[in-house]
């Protein structure tokens, strides 16, 4: 019975449609279609091929299935070599059902590599970064995700298989498209002594049935039956392995979050995005875009860490800007969810010093369906029961379904329809679709991608923009000379976060004087008043960072003649020198 | 002076070479063994026994050696494994020996490779081995791997140099107001920390031998290499800790350590061969931190959406129910202890579980036992305590197997006040219960040592050095190693007397097998079988630890027969936990018109053994 059931399954599903729109790839891109796994490949090459001057397309590394992992690098070359500038990282996609984080990130170089030379902000921009942009870290939950019958929340995982119901199988008994339209959906069955009954509004919904009332259905799950025969459901499908779980940073192992992976790292994709932006030390900021809540999640994880108010105030500058242009956004800080651990937000914060933000992009409450879409349909004080959940009120549900029937083409809803199940018998399949539910039905997509890509632009905008004076040099004894120096920050981004330089993370931005002796040097901590903090040892150096929109000043007391170079060297905000004579 | 010190060495050495330390398969036991001499070692080892040793490179050093781990018992099938790993820290060749001893003892009897197999591991971090072997000895534990200590614009700048020429990094004494030491009134080589509330006042800095090559200010704070291996794994590790590496796992022998055994799930239990001694003492309880699962709350924020109450106190097993009831599935995720714990953000187990500090607790004294019967003294210097982020922490708590660890030597006591161990102060530390002794005791005994058994030698007799910065100044003191690594003349013995206890250890394996079974008729061709696993090893499968962490390969009960209908019950059953020395019952409702069928268990390290089965007359 079994084994004739899965081939027939099998059958079925050779003539699932899938639910991608189809159309030839041209620059610039279209953004009112889903890209699929090799669509994704074919446009980045498009594009590198499109802009040789200003691209670089590299192969980070293969995934467990062995696709290859693409990071386009976007950079104009004679404006200095990339690792010379700031760098702006952006990625999507690392869950792979989380599918249109990756033509955010599309999107992003689209507009860049579209529009140099023709729009002033963007020449602005990519003249002055360099960019990293990484659309899909889960190529193979992408490529599975668009292929294979899911649920809108289903393949999250890396291809790693785990033993999730400790019976010595792995991955044995996932979700099955029972009736082969590509889609995981609901089961259910008539049930008397059921929980729910019909929606008598709409009756393509169930709601609870109040003590006492007679039931009409029992909920069954997701589609699929018991593949290994052990009295369980769906209880070991792929995977689980959540690759943002599997960061170096505060890594922590299955039993204290699941998903973590064996060791941090082991993942082949993780291990060579980390390897890759290990690589880059000129990253600055970061974007790791995911698909649902409408969330900007900030740096700390977990909230017992400790984070640096004026690391928080570098974080507002941006977050605070994107909640204006992302409408309907929380900013918060990632422990606000859940704590986290081993994910790529607080590795990147932490063991690579950048500013790293988490972009949930989809709200399902702009899946609308009234008048007055500032009015909500239920009132929050009614609301309690969907716990946020938007279509955890029956009120929500049926705005949610009128959507889909006037503005969703009928396409996120699939109607119950009778199915003969192997162990239920006569059940009713039907729910939600695969391109459903946190994803954006295609024609809110362009909006989507716009809004979140000028958040990525703003924080492209804001990287350090240093500028060096040699303001004041005077004879102060025989041979000896006063030589003072201002660095300037004319942007929001410090040149370092404060959490590395309290980590010690790395070396410093590094102030040096070349081509006389130095005697001493030090901070001016106080202009006016002359007030210098001298420092002990190595005066030729000054080891620095510069505040965000401001300055900081140094005097080196210098003794010989003649031309003398300054060189200020930081491996996030590029490097400078002037020369000056004594 | 320091001629004779070193002539003192070299007696010491010719007087071990001599006896009978020639091994049956070639291999000796009378030096300290280089890199390549240990890969030579390991490839002859190989190389002698073809049909069941393998040699696995598991990962390649920052410097561009290999590492490697010698299999015995590639050929067998469905037995456990136990992996051996030695000197992590890279500064304790006597345990690099110890293991390839080892390794000879499995090899020269058939007694402990019948049902078992091995996995040794002498030599995790080569590029350390440098500070032991070349011309001036430090006790260095990093690997060669690129790391700005400092912070600075140079990469390992500033090293220790050997200023006296004597082959030996020791230390600098000078004199200083603002010193906190003191040359000790009882032993003028000892130098003491000053105890203000006696009337004292430190009148010494001490420093590190060597220079400040960078002109910063510091001495040796930017020496060569990078990540110490045997603080990069994942259990308590600290990322700003110095040495530890960004991330657990940075360190590629780390790395290939952790991905060789998890290819191999039929590893069992772990040994380690180092500075801490878990078969001496149970790992140290008492860490701050760490969930009672006996008495979860369960916060309000879930109570209200699950039905529990927040002011209440819950089992986990009690939780999962309540969990299961409330939310079935989460993204296709079942509900259970696991998912649960991350739920309720219950964070990692920092001490060992009480069913296992059982064993642990049995077999340490069954170990002192051992020892006291071999003659072996116990009366010596207590082994380091566990250090966050190590090979044998990370053993127990992430893989959830029995990890023992040896430390082969440290000094015996023989100073005067030698039972003045250091009592732990109450409120000292949260974090840790120091198992070690006060360091100033320590030392006075390390000097007695030296004066007793080394007749000297490992003593650098304090003597006046023109320091470049530092300025007058004297270097001497307690020679690198001599803590941790006796003469070589005692290689053989201590690897003798103390490593039979891990073959020992190794008949204590969990060994599970099909019993019986009993069988009733219930009519009409309705059975009840009740099946019996029994556990004939000592420690239990899984430990308390793995149970929790839910890593160690689970055991499946497979029923098959002909025309077998299973009214209650599954073809495939999860064994669960079972304790060492019990048998578990497993029953099963069925329907058959035959007259027998087939049981046996799945599982990568168990005896598969197909049980027959009769039903009926």
């Amino acid at each position: 019975m079994g084994k004739l059931f899965i081939l027939f399954a099998i059958c079925l599903s050779a003539f699932t449609v899938v639910a991608e729109n189809k159309g030839k790839i041209e620059i610039p891109l279209r953004f009112d279609r889903y890209y699929t796994y090799d669509d994704v490949v074919e446009a980045l090459k498009l594009l590198h091929s499109t802009f040789p001057e200003l691209t670089k397309l590299d192969v980070v590394g293969k995934s467990e299935e062995g696709r290859e992992i693409y990071a386009l690098t976007i950079n104009n070359a004679k404006t200095g070599e990339a690792l010379s500038k700031p760098g702006v990282y952006v990625d999507g996609n690392i869950h792979g059902n989380e599918i249109q984080a990756g033509e955010v990130c599309l999107y992003f170089a689209n507009m860049l590599l579209t529009k140099y030379g023709e729009n002033d902000k963007i020449t602005k921009v990519v003249d002055k970064n360099a960019y990293y942009i990484i659309p899909v870290v889960n190529v193979d939950g992408r490529y599975h995700f668009f292929k294979d019958a899911q649920t809108s929340s289903s393949d999250r995982s890396f291809r790693i298989p785990k033993d999730d119901d400790r019976d010595g199988l792995v991955d044995e008994d996932g979700p099955d498209d029972l009736d082969g339209d590509g889609n995981i959906c609901m089961m259910r069955i008539k049930d008397p002594l059921g929980d729910y009954k019909t929606d008598p509004e709409d009756p393509r919904l169930m709601i609870p049935v109040k003590p006492g009332e007679k039931g009409e259905w029992t909920l069954l799950g997701s589609e699929g039956f018991d593949n290994d025969n052990d009295g369980k459901i769906n209880e070991d499908g792929e995977g689980y392995f959540d690759a943002n779980r599997n960061w170096g940073y505060d890594w922590q192992p299955n039993y204290v979050q699941n998903g973590a992976g064996n060791f941090p790292l082991c993942a082949l994709g993780v291990k060579a995005i980390a390897a890759y932006i290990h690589q880059r030390p000129n990253i600055i900021v970061n974007f790791a875009f995911h698909n649902s809540g409408g969330m900007w999640l900030r740096a700390p994880s977990i909230k017992s860490e400790f984070v640096d108010p004026k690391d928080v105030a570098i974080y507002d500058i941006i977050g605070k800007n994107a909640l204006k242009m992302t409408p309907g956004t929380v900013y918060q800080p990632s422990y606000d969810l859940y704590d986290t651990h081993g994910d790529t937000d607080s590795h990147m914060f932490n063991l690579e010093g950048s500013y790293t933000f988490v972009g949930e992009l989809f709200m399902r409450n702009q899946e609308t369906y009234r008048e007055n879409v500032n009015k909500p349909v239920v009132p929050a004080a009614e609301n309690e029961a969907s716990q946020g959940r938007r279509g955890g009120n029956p009120v929500e549900s049926r705005e949610l379904l009128k959507f889909n029937d006037y503005l969703g083409l009928n396409e996120l809803y699939k109607e119950w329809k009778p199915f003969k199940h192997p162990t239920f018998g006569d059940i009713e399949i039907g729910g939600w679709v695969k391109m459903s539910s946190r994803l954006p039905h295609p024609f809110m997509l362009p909006d989507l991608v716009h809004r979140n890509s000028m958040v990525v632009l703003y924080a492209s905008e804001q990287t350090p923009e240093i500028s060096m004076e040699i303001f004041d040099v005077k004879e102060i004894g025989k041979n000896l000379h006063q030589v003072r120096v201002r660095l300037k920050n004319a942007k929001g981004l410090p040149t370092m976060s404060y959490k590395s330089i309290s980590n010690r993370l790395y070396t410093q931005d590094m102030l040096k004087v070349t081509g006389a002796k130095v005697v001493a040097s030090g901070k001016i901590t106080d202009l006016r008043n002359n007030k210098i903090s001298y420092q002990e040892h190595k005066p030729e150096t000054i080891y620095t960072s510069v505040p965000s929109y401001g300055f900081s000043e140094y005097q080196f007391l210098v003794e010989g003649k003649g031309e003398i170079k300054i060189n200020y060297t930081s491996r996030k905000a590029g490097n400078l020198v002037k020369g000056t004579k004594l | 002076m320091i001629k004779n010190v070193l002539c003192n060495l070299l007696v010491l050495a010719i007087l071990a070479v001599g006896a009978n330390l020639q091994a049956q398969n070639g291999l000796s036991f009378d030096k300290y063994k280089t890199n390549s001499e240990v890969q030579k070692a390991l490839t002859m080892l190989q190389q002698k026994s073809p049909s069941t040793a393998a040699l696995h490179k598991i990962a390649e050093s920052p410097g561009g050696e290999p590492v490697f781990v010698l299999e015995i018992g590639k050929d067998l099938k469905n037995v456990p494994a136990i992996f051996v790993g030695a000197n992590f820290e890279g500064k304790t060749p006597l345990s690099t020996e110890g293991a390839l001893f080892l390794a000879k003892m499995i090899l020269d009897s058939a007694n402990y490779t019948r049902k078992l197999k091995w996995m040794i591991l002498p030599l995790p971090n080569p590029d350390a081995t440098v500070g032991y072997f070349s011309n001036v000895k430090w006790e260095r534990t990093v690997n060669d791997s690129s790391v700005n200590d400092d912070k600075d614009d140079q990469l390992n700048e500033d090293g220790p140099e050997d200023l006296n020429g004597d082959g030996l990094i020791t230390k600098i004494r000078a004199e200083d107001p603002e010193g906190s030491y003191i040359i000790s009134d009882k032993d003028p080589r000892i130098m003491i920390k000053a105890d203000p509330a006696k009337g004292e006042r430190g009148k010494y800095k001490l420093y590190p031998e060597g220079i400040d090559n960078d002109g910063d200010g510091e001495i040796n704070e930017d020496g060569p290499g990078g990540i110490n291996p045997g603080i990069n794994f994942p259990h308590l590790f600290k990322s700003n800790a110095r040495d530890a590496g960004l991330w657990p796992g940075e360190a590629p022998e780390t790395y290939g350590v952790m991905k060789f055994i998890f290819d191999h799930p039929e590893i069992a239990m772990v040994y380690t061969l180092g500075t801490s001694d878990f078969c001496m003492a149970p790992p140290r309880v008492g860490r701050k931190g760490g969930a009672n699962m006996e008495s979860l709350k369960i916060p309000a924020r879930f109570a209200s959406r699950i039905g529990a109450d927040p002011e209440k106190t819950y089992t986990m097993n009690e939780a999962v129910e309540i969990f299961k009831a409330a939310m079935p599935s989460r993204g296709g995720r079942e509900m259970n202890a696991e998912t649960v714990a991350e739920f309720l953000g219950l964070g990692a187990t920092v001490n060992p579980l009480d069913d296992d500090l059982k064993f642990y607790t049995d077999l340490s004294e069954k170990y002192k036992a051992y020892l006291k019967a071999k003659g072996f003294s116990t009366d010596r210097l207590a082994a380091d305590t566990d250090k966050d982020g190590s090979f044998e922490l990370w053993a127990y708590y992430h893989l959830g197997v029995p990890s023992f660890s040896m430390n082969l030597f440290t000094p015996p006591k023989l100073s005067e006040q030698k039972n003045k161990e250091a009592v732990p102060k109450e409120n000292a530390s949260r974090e840790s219960i120091p198992r070690t002794t006060d360091p100033d005791e320590r030392e006075k005994n390390l000097q007695a040592y030296i004066d007793k058994k080394l007749n000297g030698a490992g003593f650098v007799k304090w003597q006046s050095y023109t320091h470049p910065t530092l300025g007058k100044v004297e270097i001497g003191g307690i020679a690198p190693f001599v803590n941790s690594t006796p003469p070589v003349s005692q290689i053989d013995s201590l690897c003798k007397v103390q490593l039979p206890w891990l073959l020992t250890l190794s008949k204590k394996l969990p060994d599970l097998h099909l019993m019986n079974e009993v069988v009733t008729d219930l009519g009409a061709g309705v059975y009840r079988l009740e099946l019996f696993v029994e556990n004939r090893g000592f420690l239990p499968y899984p430990t308390a630890m793995g149970g929790k962490n839910r890593q160690p390969a689970p055991v499946v009960v497979i029923l098959e027969g002909e025309n077998l209908q299973l009214l209650e019950g599954y073809a495939r059953t999860p064994l669960g936990d079972i304790g060492g020395n019990q048998v578990k019952k497993l029953t099963w409702t069925i329907k058959t018109d035959k007259k027998a069928l087939k049981a046996h268990i799945e599982s990568p390290l168990f005896d598969a053994t197909v049980r027959q089965i009769k039903i009926g007359g």
